[in-house]
């Protein structure tokens, strides 16, 4: 009940504040936008998909107009998965970091609950927060492409627990940079820097750190980074795998699922061990 | 029962990254306080006492000994369903209203329901607070957020509350509603745990005190034990006393301090006191009253410091 009430107060907390109203915001003019570019229109040599007016791709049988608009969905989908990177972890990055400040975690703590406790209903409430926001454009992006396109295939709301997933594996490095720095702005910029720089060094390691050297011990190692650390871009494939009906690679989901555990664990670990 | 007792406590502050050195906040402490009273810790800056608290509702972890809270080891969050705790310089969060403050740690204290929302209510009533129910806490003075920092504090009922000075920040009409709180508190049977600075507050509601100074425990007693000082006594005497008999009394005793308000004596022993009794009867002094010297928690306070510091 504890974790319910935390959920309900990060809710709350996230609500108020103007980067998940923006994200909103974002989420709507794209599907206003998508709503009013997105047409098909009808002739002899098939169905064409239309997108401002312009030919998506050619006249394709009536059958075969769910697969194009699955690709543009793919597509939609790709740039909500880096929307949600950028957005949902500066929207979301402050949380632990807010709990943790002194007068604000004397109030928790002296409460009846385990420090686990008060992380996993931190996390699960900024977690929460980012699905509803990523449930939101997908059931609006598949409204739309519904009525606009007759194409009511539900890969594309069922690829919402896909992004959720990644989400949540990414919010537990989030949470874990969160509790060692108890810092928003170095949470952001560790996140970041994992993000954009060490995590596409690590995903080509073969072009980049193998090449400092042979030795195998090294290269364990370099190998252990990489799957320590959440697969986000075998997700993302996974995602517009998913929503094109073809099969998934289950392998991602393991290593950012035991990833995920992993920073968890080590963010109440240190939260258990920590003086405040 | 006690309310609280710990045994040996001790908590040392490691030096972090490139911090040299280390701090020895509390250094064996061995404490109990019974149930219904109210226990003040006093201190100066930097003597230990937040982290005592912090320590006895698992904020921070003692580096040796151990401690009970309602017969409980302090480690069980169970324990802490019946504790109240007001942290000094707490920040609720500001996009909450009081009521929803006080609904939401009421909640995660264990509270819910009907039997929350009335107890709300007279809470806010209690503190002051009625009409400030439904504003977000952002836009409270610093002494409306101690007056729901005291209601958040008891929201759950607790048997025992900590307070960190509770009245920081609160006007002087304030200041005296709080002191009929804890009084009323105390009365229903609560064990309220004061840390404050504002001696005289500490002077006027509690029934035991202890003071601390870095990190040891220097004493602990009632308000009267603490301010008795049992070698000096107070002589009321009606009258003149010419210079000769002030030097002769004066070489009677260790010191001595004559005014017109009365006689103030240091002796070594009851036969000193009696002999400058003796000696004033002699010179037909009329002596009015005799007593033990008391100061006020203040003056002990600073005395007992004093004597802690190295010359």
């Amino acid at each position: 009940m504890n974790i319910l009430v935390l959920i309900r107060l990060t809710l709350r907390e996230l609500s108020s504040k103007a980067t998940m109203y923006i994200l909103a915001g974002i989420s709507t003019v794209v599907l206003l936008g998508v709503a009013l570019a997105v047409s098909v229109t009808s002739s002899a040599d098939g169905e064409t998909l239309m997108l401002f007016g312009q030919q998506v791709s050619p006249p394709v049988p009536a059958a075969d107009l769910a697969r194009v608009v699955q690709q543009m969905q793919a597509g939609l989908a790709g740039g909500l998965f880096t929307g949600i990177i950028l957005f949902g972890v500066f929207a979301t990055a402050g949380v632990i970091p807010d709990m943790l400040e002194r007068g604000t975690v004397d109030l928790y703590l002296s409460k009846p609950i385990s420090r686990w406790q008060l992380l996993l209903g931190k996390y699960t409430g900024a977690v929460t927060a980012i699905a509803i926001n990523i449930l939101y454009f997908l059931a609006g992006a598949w409204l739309v492409f519904g009525l606009k396109c007759g194409v009511w295939e539900p890969t594309l709301l069922t690829s919402s627990l896909t992004m959720i997933f990644m989400f949540a594996a990414l919010y537990a490095l989030v949470v874990f940079f969160a509790t060692w720095t108890r810092s928003t702005a170095a949470t952001i910029i560790l996140t970041y820097l994992y993000l954009f720089i060490l995590g596409g060094i690590l995903q080509n390691r073969e072009f980049s750190l193998y090449l400092i050297s042979e030795n195998t011990i090294y290269r364990t190692i370099v190998d252990g980074f990489y799957y320590l650390f959440p697969q986000i871009s075998a997700m993302q494939e996974n995602a517009a795998k998913q929503i094109m009906g073809l099969e998934m690679d289950w392998k991602p989901f393991l290593q950012s699922f035991l990833s995920g555990s992993v920073f968890l664990l080590a963010a109440a670990v240190i939260l258990k061990r920590r003086d405040f | 029962m006690p309310a609280l007792q710990c045994e040996h406590l001790s908590k040392v502050y490691r030096g972090g990254f490139r911090k040299k050195g280390e701090v020895q906040a509390l250094q064996d402490l061995s404490l109990a306080v019974e149930t219904g009273q109210i226990f003040s810790l006093l201190g100066p800056n930097g003597a230990g006492k937040t982290t005592f608290v912090k320590i006895l509702l698992s904020i921070t972890h003692p580096t040796s000994g151990r401690a009970f809270v309602l017969d409980r080891p302090i480690t069980e969050p169970r324990v802490r369903r019946k504790v109240g705790y007001l942290p000094e310089n707490h920040r609720f969060p500001g996009y909450l209203t009081g009521q929803q403050v006080l609904t939401s740690f009421g909640s995660l204290s264990g509270v819910r329901g009907p039997a929350l929302r009335s107890h709300i209510d007279s809470l806010l009533t209690l503190v002051g607070m009625q009409e400030w129910r439904d504003v977000k806490v952002r836009k409270y003075s610093k002494g409306m957020m101690q007056r729901l920092g005291l209601a958040q504090a008891l929201v759950n009922d607790p048997a025992i509350v900590f307070l960190d000075e509770p009245t920081d920040g609160v006007d002087p009409v304030g200041r005296k509603e709080i002191r009929d709180v804890l009084r009323n508190l105390r009365n229903e049977g609560k064990t309220i745990f004061l840390n404050s600075h504002l001696l005289s507050e500490v002077e006027l509601v509690s029934d035991r005190v202890a003071i601390l100074d870095k990190g040891k425990l220097l004493k602990v007693g009632t308000v009267q034990e603490l301010t008795t000082t049992e070698e000096s006594y107070h002589i009321g005497y009606e009258g003149s006393i010419p210079e000769a008999l002030r030097t002769e009394a004066a070489a009677r005793v260790l010191d001595i301090v004559i005014s017109s308000e009365g006689i103030v004596a240091r002796v070594s022993d009851a036969a000193s006191l009696n002999a400058l009794i003796d000696l004033l009867r002699k010179h037909k002094v009329l002596i009015t009253s005799v007593g033990q010297q008391r100061n006020t928690l203040e003056e002990s306070f600073i005395s007992l410091i004093k004597r802690e510091i190295p010359e």
